[in-house]
């Protein structure tokens, strides 16, 4: 029994239980006073690529299409699209994408803005952009800039199974992977509350692991059901969007950013026998009642306003007010011969740095080749050593077998 | 061979055994059994052998399991935990000196001090996070001597009997009074004085400094003055104008790196009807950069601007004929950014986690203009503009005589007026303001009456930038221990997860902020601790928001069993085997030798 009782295990015996009573007494006596509600987010996700799935990416075009028209600003949607349908070789109406077979609406028709594409729509990516673990490059439009006063909607198209959903053919996102990444976003306050839309097969199981409170999740189709596409458009070749977004869309066409329909009435729109499977949502994570939550808090765009009041007159601004104008044409001026002073001096310095760089440039070929002469001399010598030792070592064999 | 061989021998003895003597065996030499004797001592070197190898495999086991070691950078988790559990448990204590002064009163100042403390206790509320740690000294000047209250504060007043008579306050520039008091009191860094005096008007103001002041009539009594002192002294000095004591935070708009950006634009909605252009550089140094180096320690900001072209509104407004104007209502606010329009957030100066707020300046279309916001009390607004916390503010300007659209030329680029322009950045600033929490009226209203809050060229008083130094340290030292506590949860759920040096040490450098900013802020020195918390909280946040701390990238041990095991079961197999199997044929082979030296011993 000693050996197991080493120090270091001791030190972990003794931090576990501390570990835990230090985070119930945090769970327990952080001030969360209820933040306001600043701000929507959208995160669409389509998983596939590949002409026959061409109804994912109208389905996550045409939820990115509503939910503009909604008012959700294009720098608050992370829009991740595989987007090789536009310009495909089969499609018999090129850099169009349509919804529906009577091709009344271009979803792909201006003002699309895509974030993630073609290959970039991996799991790394997306859990990046849920848990905002971006490299330092990234520019912004690439992040989720949410605060803790956000609703973000996290839409999910695309196939998927008994607890994952495929990106684009090659990997799986797991659920427990999904609950680990929302479960970190609401240890940093990255979101106030959270609507996960989910448009796969077997769709309900991806969000069986949640545990973060303020989510609240619906799945097209339960576990062991597949979700079906509405409708095949023969003139496209493919099926164009699936039920479950097809019935969304519909709902949403019936509002403007007026409207305050509520989260319940989307929720009870769905009609088992019309989607061919049982949309399931799980509330147990989300503590307001769905009746009172209008689909503009997540869909739609709401700022909250303040007016104000009065201007901040300083008031000895106001008499110096005409001093000011002349010393700020002085100061003005003297701004403008710096800036081109500093203008000047970087064009010098551009000029110095050009020399350098070209006899940078003429040096830098002679010595990568010197360096790499005299590596290649290294290497020469070492594989010169080992073919002699080698020989001694082929006569003894030799000698031996003989 | 030996088994045949011996076969014949047994036969042959006991072919001619029994009745002639045994053919040619000496009878010293005693039986000897090949299956379980031998005549000489087994070599080791088989064992040698095969132990060789076992025992090289043995050795260097050890080399591998340090090169398949996760290379984790030990985080200091207890010192994480501490920091946790300082905050907590002894709540950040800023340590205040209040000093009050009463001219022309004749009362005891002991007397006076137990009242004030008594008023004071009755208003402050109970803050779990921050508190405030305050001490008292009230001096009455009676013209020919002052009398000097006991003071708990170890440090003594430096206010010279007689500096402020009743003849000071006579006129009313409250200007030159605020400086008048300011070179009497000093005003450092954590002391707030407040003088009471005696006069004809009554008025009540607070200055740019720290100092406020009240003048009160002949016939009013002291318990008022007293009342009135207490709620300048927590309600403005402490909580900065505000009901709670605390800032909510969405009127906290630093960003996790502790930077700004403020980036104003100005929207023409339609330029075929004019465009209007505005001298940006000019207004940025003469009114936004003291501001802005006012507020350093809190904040590192900086400044962007644009102009942009084709941005109509979202909302609707509707033509009155009573005001002649077009008029949108405060319920049309929260949809009057459009956003699809509107391209703001364009900024490339800002970094990933920097706060961008946006001033937009929107000049409406001939179909609309003037355009005028109404309130929900029917007045019309004077500022015309709103904000929308955490994302910045709009104000609507009318160009000048837009009914009369014939003198502009369309195609011409019109300067806003340099007059217009001052107004309206004075509304930002007033916007801003309101976007830290402050109120952009320089009238405050308590409940025991209305003070005047003088501006100041900076846009923030010397005591609002004292509160929001101190919210701003106590909401940034809490959200560091938060997020390294989160981190270090984070860090011992994953063992095989690889934690890179970098982060340790900005765990190291962001503690080392940490215990900074406690200390200053316990010695009363808000800036520095401001700057520190900041520092502290952002270091926090690079460690938390490490690239490299991604579940999916990390080495599980199936994986490691599945890289080596392919090749090290087989071949340990096959060693530890051969070691067993020499071990058990050297040890049968010293026993039949130790039999053949048994009996040959027996035999002898």
């Amino acid at each position: 029994m000693e050996t197991f009782i080493n120090p270091k295990s001791l030190f972990h015996l003794l931090l576990l239980p501390c570990l835990l009573l230090y985070s119930s007494i945090a769970y327990n006596s952080s001030p969360v006073e209820a933040a306001m509600h600043t701000n929507n987010w959208a995160v669409l996700v389509c998983t596939s690529r590949f002409w026959f799935n061409y109804r994912h990416m109208a389905n996550t075009l045409s939820l990115y299409r509503t939910v503009k028209r909604l008012g959700i600003p294009d720098e608050r949607i992370i829009l991740m699209l595989a987007d090789d349908m536009a310009c495909n070789t089969r499609n018999k109406y090129p850099a169009q994408v349509f919804n529906n077979e009577n091709h009344r609406l271009n979803l792909y028709g201006d003002n699309v803005e895509v974030d993630y594409r073609g290959y970039e729509v991996t799991v790394e990516n997306f859990l990046r952009v849920l848990t905002g673990r971006h490299e330092t490059a990234v520019p912004r439009s690439k992040r989720l800039l949410s605060d803790e006063g956000s609703h973000i909607l996290l839409y999910m198209t695309g196939h998927g199974g008994d607890e994952f959903l495929k990106f684009q053919d090659s990997e799986e996102l797991q659920s427990h992977d999904l609950a680990d990444a929302v479960k970190q976003m609401k240890e940093k306050h990255r979101f106030k509350e959270l609507l996960i839309m989910v448009d796969t097969c077997q769709a309900a199981t991806l969000f069986n692991q949640l545990q973060s409170p303020g989510v609240l999740a619906i799945g097209s189709s339960m576990k062991g059901e597949n979700s079906y596409s509405h409708h095949l458009d023969s003139d496209v070749g493919v099926s164009v969007v699936d039920r479950f977004t097809y019935y969304t869309l519909a709902f949403f066409e019936r509002l403007n950013i007026y409207d305050n329909a509520s989260l319940s009435s989307l929720f009870s729109s769905y009609n088992p026998s019309l989607l061919m499977s049982t949309a399931y949502y799980r509330k147990d994570l989300y503590k307001r009642r769905l009746e009172e939550v209008p689909v503009t808090n997540f869909f739609g765009s709401v700022m909250e306003t303040i007016h104000t009041d009065a201007a901040y007159k300083a008031l000895s601004r106001r008499n110096s007010g005409r001093f000011e104008d002349e010393m700020s044409l002085d100061q003005s001026v003297h701004h403008i011969e710096r800036r081109m002073l500093i203008k000047v001096n970087d064009g010098y310095e551009i000029h110095d740095i050009n020399p350098e760089g070209e006899e940078g440039a003429s040096k830098c070929p002679w010595s990568t080749f010197r360096n790499k002469f005299q590596k290649a001399e290294n290497v020469d010598s070492l594989v010169n050593y080992g073919l002699v030792a080698m020989i001694p070592l082929l006569v003894i064999s030799t000698w031996l077998v003989q | 061979m030996a088994e045949i061989s011996e076969a014949p021998d047994s036969d042959s003895s006991k072919l001619f055994g029994s009745d002639s003597k045994a053919p040619q065996r000496p009878d010293s030499e005693p039986e000897f059994d090949p299956k379980l004797m031998r005549k000489t001592k087994p070599g080791l070197k088989r064992l040698f052998l095969t132990f060789s190898v076992l025992f090289s495999f043995l050795l260097g086991f050890p080399f591998l399991w340090k090169s398949v070691e996760i290379y984790r950078s030990p985080l200091p988790f207890r010192e994480i935990d501490s920091l946790s559990t300082q905050l907590r448990s002894d709540t950040l204590l800023f340590p205040l000196h209040f000093h009050a002064l009463f001219v022309g009163f004749d009362s005891d100042p002991d007397r006076l001090r137990w009242s004030i403390l008594s008023e004071i206790t009755k208003l402050t509320s109970q803050n779990p996070k921050c508190s405030d740690n305050y001490t008292l000294s009230v001096t009455v000047d009676l013209g020919s001597r002052c009398l000097r209250g006991r003071t708990s504060s170890p440090h003594s007043s430096s206010y010279q009997c007689g500096s402020v008579t009743g003849g000071d306050f006579v006129q009313n520039d409250d200007v030159a009074v605020d400086e008048r008091l300011a070179s009497v009191f000093g005003g450092k860094n954590n002391e707030y004085s407040m003088a009471v005096v005696k006069g004809v008007s009554e008025r009540a103001v607070v200055g740019k400094y720290r100092h406020a002041w009240m003048v009160v009539g002949d016939g009013s009594d002291v318990e008022m003055a007293v009342v009135k002192v207490a709620e300048v002294l927590i309600k403005v000095f402490i909580n900065g104008g505000r009901e709670e004591g605390l800032i909510r935070n969405e009127f906290m708009p630093v960003g996790a790196d502790g930077k700004i950006v403020l980036s104003f634009n100005l929207l023409n909605a339609d330029p075929h009807d004019w465009v209007y252009d505005w001298d940006f550089e000019k207004i940025d140094d003469t009114l936004l950069t003291p501001m802005i180096e006012a507020l350093g320690p809190v904040a590192n900001i900086s400044v962007e601007s644009q102009v942009l072209y084709h941005t109509p509104k979202a909302s609707f407004s509707y033509w009155n004929q009573k005001l002649e104007s077009y008029v949108f209502s405060t319920k049309d606010l929260p949809f009057f950014v459009n956003s699809n329009e509107w391209h703001l957030d364009t900024s490339i100066a800002a970094g990933g986690r920097s706060k961008i707020l946006q001033f937009a300046v929107y000049v409406p279309s001939a179909k609309e203009c003037p355009l005028l916001l109404q309130l929900p009390n029917g007045e019309i607004s004077k500022t015309n503009g709103f904000i929308s916390p955490m994302w910045g503010g709009v104000i609507v300007w009318n160009p000048q005589g837009c009914l009369r659209d014939s003198e502009f030329k369309p195609s011409a680029k019109n300067i806003i007026p340099i007059q217009d322009l001052e107004n309206m950045f004075e509304v930002f600033i007033g916007q801003f303001r309101q976007l830290f929490g402050f109120k952009s009226l320089n009238v405050y209203t308590g409940a025991s009456g209305d003070w005047n809050l003088l501006p100041s060229e900076r846009g923030f008083t010397e005591w609002e930038l004292d509160v929001l130094s101190r919210q701003h340290t106590c909401f940034n030292l809490h959200s560091c221990a938060t997020t390294l506590g989160s981190l270090s949860r984070l860090v011992q759920s994953l063992p095989r997860m690889i934690i890179k040096d970098e982060i340790g040490k900005q765990v190291k450098l962001s503690l080392e902020a940490a215990k900074l900013a406690l200390s200053n802020a316990s010695s009363g020195v808000y800036e520095s601790s401001a700057a520190s918390s900041s520092q502290a909280r952002s270091l926090a946040e690079d460690a938390f928001f490490h690239p490299s701390i991604m579940s999916v990238s990390y080495y599980s041990f199936e994986h490691c069993f599945a890289v080596y095991s392919p090749f090290f079961l087989p071949v340990s197999m096959h060693v530890v085997l051969a070691a067993l199997r020499e071990l058990r044929r050297y040890k049968q082979e010293k026993a039949k030798y130790l039999a053949w030296k048994a009996k040959a011993n027996t035999a002898t």
